[in-house]
């Protein structure tokens, strides 16, 4: 069930109504049994995976909170981490690891392989659940009572397949002290849900046409003008598909009376790669921040262990992402850049303000972002290569990016250096009815244009 | 959990949701509406083919008066207004095309409606059918999605409910509605090719208009033919002229040589709804309505074959204004040797197909045929 079909649309209109419309004490038992039949209408058969995590790391979480502090807690948060690490390697990480395996002592490619399915979003509930868990062992958190309030935390459907990661503390400070959400809320949630439909079904998807024409044949597409459009078509596609499916998920959950955290902040106004890092699926690089880089030492113990920390943790990312040494370079890509700049900004903090540098720095920071998300988007190493060499190549080629392609681009940068200096989107959902009434008919009239409904592209966060 | 939003919330986006889909409409409305973006389609696109032949058609009405007979049918009603142009005169009638190919009685409907606003511009309009009886093929007449993109640009809000539900099938009845409401969905593919070269396309549609009625006059077809093609109807095995093509296969092979399907009347009820929308709108007018049985291919399929339930075409000639031709008018063209496949004529086909239709339309209006 896509967000993007009419399908899911329905399925949120019942939601909406039985919530709303139910007594207080039933609301939770609506929204866990409507977020088991979200994962259920994906695969059924990993909804007994889910529980099983889910049963794990709620035990895991009283015991460790009885526990006192020593080997035995210690233990208990291993067993609890090791459980979910466990689940998603084997479901993730097996056929990667067996494949290396038999290239080293020189077996067949698939001797030990198994054909496994990945149970949708994995990466994102393990890590949530392993977020509670750590917090509650390191005490920042208390154990929850009640396996529902645990398990609705875990599988919450509008965020259960690709995030945003939540912390426990923000999704049970609003679930255990429920208000209705408030009249901004509402306004900002519906405008949320249609501005990332129109972010995916408008943007994404077209952009998803050009990027899959190129990676789909790129010996076909000679020439840098035919790689660079086709990598930035990628680059279009990834962010307006992963924030128009994480704006959609806010919109819900604000419209539930839930708030999660901002995911996306303009990341392709960034001024540097550390920059870039802060504005791009932030729950995820805060939670590697919080749980990988810190406890790794972060930047505690010299110059070099912080470089050191910086490239484990984005090579740990880069993994995180797919099992395939694709991800672990654009991992290490990345983590090499934040190294860099970290070795040349020394302890400075970075700046934000707008000078007359920040577009050169913004374009420069752009164009390695876009380097790096060859390798995300490649179907191997051999074709990341082809794909360089194409780029730094010194034949022209056909551009791959139509007029109103590019259009959309200089709409969407518009967009958000309005945002970032005007903050537009609270104004106008905070705006007078005809107002947010017009913002919303040109979304509609952007998707009726502009989105793509012949195909339903699914979005691309959804297999990780 | 124990209260819900306050209600002027939901009621303030109740209100603005209304407003904001009101405004899509209108939106739309402008961009689509207003008859500008028609005249800027792809032409060699349906819609775009089926506006070029309408505005053409609009600009001979101020030429030719009222001396106009204007011929409907697909890609079989095949004649040319060079065969007729060469024929000593005087013409009588001036005949003009106002047909497409692969279109039907039901994109006719609308393209007349706004070709002929007042029901009087013409003396007939003539539609050339395959048979005068009903015979449900392959395909179900109603789910035609081609319809929607031969008329879209000329649909009405007051006719998006009608519309979508002369389509059967529940899928192509939401697409008919979702686009005749919001006609920027039907064009989204136009307007994105339009976006991404707008010069190329108002330099070749400026081209089209300037040059197509050249183009079509021109046109010659092939004088390739079927000689040779024999079937035998009892076990439908076809002997193809040597060296013949996949299309010519594919013509025999799909509109001769195939097993009868059953009869349900799904053509009668189609053929009388759209035919009768037509005639009803020239109740009392002095334009007449013409059918035409069109040669029925290089081999007639033998009337046996199918247990025709129906005469949609013949119940109609009870109806004031309608003639039917005689329905043996064209046989004379049945052969091999004037068709290029399996349903369409060839040159030599068409130039004598041409004349007889000019005789004959001149015959019926007049009640005097040209020797």
């Amino acid at each position: 069930m896509l967000f993007n079909t009419t399908h899911f649309f329905l399925f949120l209109v019942v939601v909406l109504a039985l919530f709303y419309a139910s007594p207080r004490a039933l609301r939770r038992y609506i929204l866990l049994l409507a977020s088991y039949y979200f994962y259920g209408s994906w695969n059924v058969r990993f909804i007994p995976l889910l529980l099983t995590l889910t049963a794990i790391d709620y035990t895991a979480g009283l015991w460790i909170e009885r526990t006192p502090v020593g080997p035995r807690r210690k233990g208990l948060l291993i067993l609890s981490l090791s459980a979910n690490l466990g689940f998603l390697g084997f479901f993730k990480y097996y056929n990667f690891l067996a494949d290396n395996l038999c290239l080293l002592i020189g077996k067949p490619p698939e001797s030990f392989f198994w054909d496994i399915v990945l149970p949708l979003g994995i990466s994102f509930h393990t890590f949530q659940s392993m977020s509670y868990v750590i917090d509650v062992y390191r005490g920042k958190q208390k154990a929850v009572r009640d396996p529902i309030d645990y398990a609705l935390f875990i599988c919450f459907f509008p965020q259960l397949v690709a995030g945003p990661i939540v912390r426990a503390r923000d999704f049970f400070r609003d679930l255990l002290d429920w208000h209705p959400p408030t009249g901004d809320d509402v306004s900002q949630g519906l405008l949320l849900v249609f501005f990332g439909l129109t972010k995916k079904m408008a943007f994404a998807d077209n952009f998803a046409k050009v990027a899959n024409e190129y990676f789909g044949n790129v010996a076909a597409h000679p020439g840098w003008h035919a790689a660079w459009s086709g990598v930035i078509a990628f680059g279009m596609q990834i962010y307006f598909d992963f924030s128009g499916y994480t704006d959609m998920a806010i919109g819900m959950a604000k419209l539930l009376g839930f708030h999660f955290p901002v995911n996306f902040r303009r990341p392709y106004l960034a001024s540097s790669i550390t920059d870039f890092w802060r504005r791009w699926h932030i729950s995820l690089s805060s939670w590697l921040r919080d749980y990988l880089y810190i406890s790794l030492g972060g930047n505690r113990k010299g110059h070099w262990m912080t470089y050191r920390n910086l490239l484990l943790t984005m090579l740990l990312g880069g993994l995180w992402h797919g099992a395939s040494w694709n991800f672990l370079i654009w991992g290490g890509y990345h983590g090499g850049l934040l190294a860099v700049e970290r070795a040349v900004r020394g302890d400075r903090p970075i700046s934000d303000k707008w000078t007359w540098l920040y577009p050169l720095k913004a374009a420069v920071t752009f164009l390695l972002v876009m380097i790096g998300w060859v390798f995300f988007r490649a179907a191997g190493l051999a074709q990341s290569r082809q794909v360089l060499g194409q780029m730094f190549s010194r034949v022209n080629g056909r551009d791959l990016l139509s007029f109103w392609h590019v259009g959309l681009i200089v709409l969407a940068l518009l967009l958000a250096v309005a945002e970032e200096k005007l903050d537009w989107f609270d104004r106008v959902a905070r705006g007078p009815a005809w107002v947010y009434a017009t913002a919303l008919a040109v979304m509609f009239f952007c998707l009726e244009l502009f989105g793509v409904m012949e195909a339903n592209i699914p979005f691309i966060y959804f297999q990780f | 959990m124990d209260s819900t939003p306050r209600r002027s919330h939901w009621h303030r986006l109740l209100v603005a949701c209304l407003a904001a889909c009101v405004g899509v409409i209108a939106l739309d409305s402008l961009l689509f509406r207003t008859g500008f973006y028609a005249t800027i389609l792809e032409p060699d696109s349906s819609t775009g083919l089926f506006e070029m032949i309408l505005r053409r058609e609009l600009n001979a009405q101020e030429h030719h008066g009222n001396r106009m007979v204007v011929t409907f049918g697909n890609s079989r009603l095949a004649w040319s207004p060079k065969v007729l142009d060469q024929r000593p005169g005087p013409h009588k009638y001036i005949l003009r095309q106002g047909g497409i190919a692969g279109s039907d009685a039901r994109a006719w409907y609308y393209m007349i409606r706004d070709l002929d606003p007042t029901a009087r511009r013409y003396r007939a309009l003539v539609f050339g059918v395959d048979d005068y009886d009903d015979e449900d093929r392959y395909f179900n007449p109603n789910d035609d999605i081609r319809a929607l993109h031969y008329t879209i640009a000329r649909l009405r809000l007051a006719d998006v409910f009608q519309f979508a539900r002369s389509f059967d099938s529940r899928e192509l009845q939401i697409a008919a509605l979702r686009g005749g409401l919001l006609k920027g969905i039907v064009f989204q593919n136009d307007l994105q090719a339009f976006l991404a070269n707008p010069g190329k396309r108002l330099a070749y549609v400026r081209q089209c208009d300037r040059d197509w009625n050249t183009w079509v006059y021109d046109f010659e077809e092939t004088t390739g033919s079927m000689a040779g093609l024999q079937i035998d109807w009892k076990t439908l095995k076809v002997t193809f002229p040597p060296g013949a093509n996949d299309d010519q296969r594919a013509t025999v092979n799909s509109f001769l040589a195939h097993e009868p399907e059953p009869q349900i009347g799904r053509l009668a009820a189609f053929q009388r709804t759209w035919y009768g929308r037509i005639i009803d709108r020239y109740r009392g007018s002095p334009t007449k309505i013409v059918f035409m049985r069109l040669a029925r291919g290089p081999l007639p399929r033998p009337a046996n074959l199918v247990h025709k339930l129906s005469s949609s075409i013949r119940e109609m000639a009870s109806r004031p204004n309608v003639i039917l031709l005689d329905e043996h008018a064209f046989e004379s063209l049945e052969q091999p040797e004037l068709y290029r496949d399996g349903m369409h004529l060839n040159r030599e086909g068409i130039r004598r197909f041409s004349c007889m239709l000019e005789d004959e339309v001149q015959r019926v209006l007049d009640g005097a045929g040209r020797n």
